[in-house]
């Protein structure tokens, strides 16, 4: 196994080598190392069900809002999400396949209500591709503009 | 600060009295100066196909765009511009030795217009479906990069529906008289005479425009799609709509309130409306918007094709028309394949619906985080032109 602090150095040499190649209308922002550090916990130690990230424009920064803990449900999450504002979420999504066969996926939403003001719906859709890149392990990726486009039967299919 | 592209700025007009040459012309910019009649005036556009083709003009629009309305010195803003899709790598380079050499702006990043209209709407994928005034592009944006290889363009936008509704008038015996041909009077109250005035050495293309003007609003007024594909026989007992004219004559619109925004449907259609014959061989070529889109959804992988199919959004002046979404929508419905679940996104405010890429590049520029990512003066200077490719993809 790479030791984890090297393999993380490399792969942050790697992103900033592609964040300075292409640039195409990014906003810019930065990630709290924060973000980083939960996501790996909630990928390799499953500490929490799912971490709520907000953009600080003041900061110019997307820092960790809230954290799910392991028993928390679908519902818990999608209730965590404001109705007027923009987010990025991780979820960790535990089903059984039809083999009767346990597993989890890791799902990334970028969540834009319709009724948010666009200078948010702008400023999270232009730094999404930077963040996303900053988490390494994303199976499933979806965009939801309202609850129901991210309702538990499209995670399921 | 940022200042849109060519693409929406106010048409330029130029006059050109007895040489072609460009060193001789004298040019006019903005629309006060269009509503003013001149003899021998031309009206032109810098473009053609959504393509910068006159640049002469185009610092001539810029020129009047920074000093005359927006009255700064562009040497203490950075500039942000607006650029179609099919933009090609000399346009681009040509763009920033303008900005840096002639303007010399301290910064400068150029923008594909379908990735801020797609941002604007919080996704940083989905498909940009642009119903502009001289062209339709259909552009898949995938993580904020466009897929150049899936865009999809045709020459049916909103002013080519213009003159389709021109002809089909005229050729119903209604002439349209354009606003400087004539002089209203109030004679007693709300009774009014018109005077016939008559100016020879009007262009033929001033008199086009003027036409158009009026026509545009004719058509923003009374056409809405029909909510399915037009067909003579149905839309034969059609009610006639109303609408009155600039000289007090009211004319009565029927079936061609549906069937001039079906040609964005079904290009073929455009044979049937005499006079429009000319037109023929570029509207067989042309695809319909459903295919248009189906088309370019096919063009990219199949993993993204899901998505693309449940975020395509509407923007542009002549995505406003009245149910123009609700037909895009159903048409998608029967063509798209049966997992894909098909969404057509526009935002319920016109305004917004139109200027989508504007105001994503506003917010953009004004971020506090992106004035990192600008490409700038010294930067220019060290690398040259050919560096925007690198800093603005």
């Amino acid at each position: 196994m790479k030791h984890p602090s090297l393999f993380d150095k490399r792969n942050q040499l790697k992103a900033s080598n592609n964040f300075d190649k292409q640039a195409n209308a990014a906003s810019g922002m930065s990630v709290d190392d924060e973000c980083k550090l939960r996501f790996l916990e909630l990928k390799a130690k499953r500490n929490y069900r799912f971490i709520i990230f907000k953009i600080e424009e003041k900061i110019q920064r997307v820092i960790v809002e809230k954290l799910g803990q392991p028993g928390e449900s679908y519902d818990d999450f999608a209730s965590s999400l404001p109705d007027n504002e923009c987010r990025y979420a991780v979820y960790d999504f535990d089903f059984t396949t039809n083999e009767n066969c346990q597993k989890s996926k890791i799902f990334f939403v970028a969540w834009a209500p319709d009724t948010s003001r666009i200078r948010s719906k702008m400023v999270y859709a232009s730094s999404k591709d930077r963040f996303k890149r900053e988490l390494d392990g994303i199976q499933v990726e979806l965009q939801a503009t309202d609850p129901s486009e991210m309702s538990i039967d499209i995670c399921v299919d | 600060m940022e200042i849109d592209d060519a693409d929406n700025s106010d048409k330029n007009s130029g006059s050109a009295p007895d040489s072609k040459s460009k060193s001789k012309r004298k040019l006019y910019v903005g629309s006060q100066d269009l509503g003013f009649r001149r003899d021998h005036m031309e009206v032109l556009s810098p473009l053609k196909d959504g393509i910068v083709v006159d640049w002469d003009m185009v610092e001539n629009i810029w020129d009047h765009a920074l000093r005359k309305c927006l009255l700064i010195d562009p040497k203490e803003h950075p500039m942000l511009l607006a650029e179609p899709c099919s933009n090609t790598q000399q346009q681009r380079e040509k763009t920033a030795e303008i900005m840096f050499e002639k303007y010399q702006v301290p910064a400068l990043f150029l923008a594909k217009n379908a990735v801020l209209t797609s941002f604007a709407s919080g996704r940083a994928t989905s498909l940009v479906v642009d119903c502009g005034g001289g062209s339709t592009t259909v552009a898949p944006v995938h993580d904020g990069y466009v897929l150049q290889k899936a865009v999809a363009t045709s020459p049916i936008g909103g002013e080519f529906l213009t003159d389709c509704l021109l002809k089909s008038l005229e050729q119903k015996g209604i002439s349209i008289k354009p606003r400087y041909a004539f002089k209203r009077k109030e004679i007693r109250a709300g009774e009014f005479q018109i005077m016939d005035l008559d100016f020879p050495n009007t262009t033929e293309s001033y008199k086009l425009y003027s036409q158009r003007v009026i026509v545009g609003d004719i058509k923003e007024c009374v056409c809405r799609a029909p909510d399915t594909p037009y067909d003579e026989t149905s839309y034969s007992n059609i009610p006639m709509t109303p609408y009155e004219l600039p000289d007090g004559q009211t004319i009565e619109i029927g079936a061609d309130r549906f069937k001039i925004p079906d040609v964005l449907f079904n290009p073929s259609l455009v044979q049937t409306i005499p006079g429009m014959e000319s037109f023929a061989e570029m509207t067989s070529s042309a695809r319909g918007l459903p295919q248009m889109v189906i088309d370019s959804i096919n063009k990219c992988d199949v993993d993204i094709r899901r998505e693309l199919f449940s975020s395509i959004l509407l923007s542009g002046g002549t995505a406003s028309m009245q149910q123009l979404k609700e037909r895009l929508e159903k048409d998608l419905l029967e063509e798209s394949p049966q997992a894909a679940r098909v969404k057509v996104l526009a935002s319920g405010n016109a305004t917004e619906r139109r200027f989508s890429v504007w105001i994503g590049g506003s917010i953009l520029a004004s971020l506090g985080s992106f004035q990192q990512m600008w490409f700038s003066k010294s930067e220019f200077e060290e690398h040259g032109a050919s560096y925007i490719q690198r800093k603005c993809p």
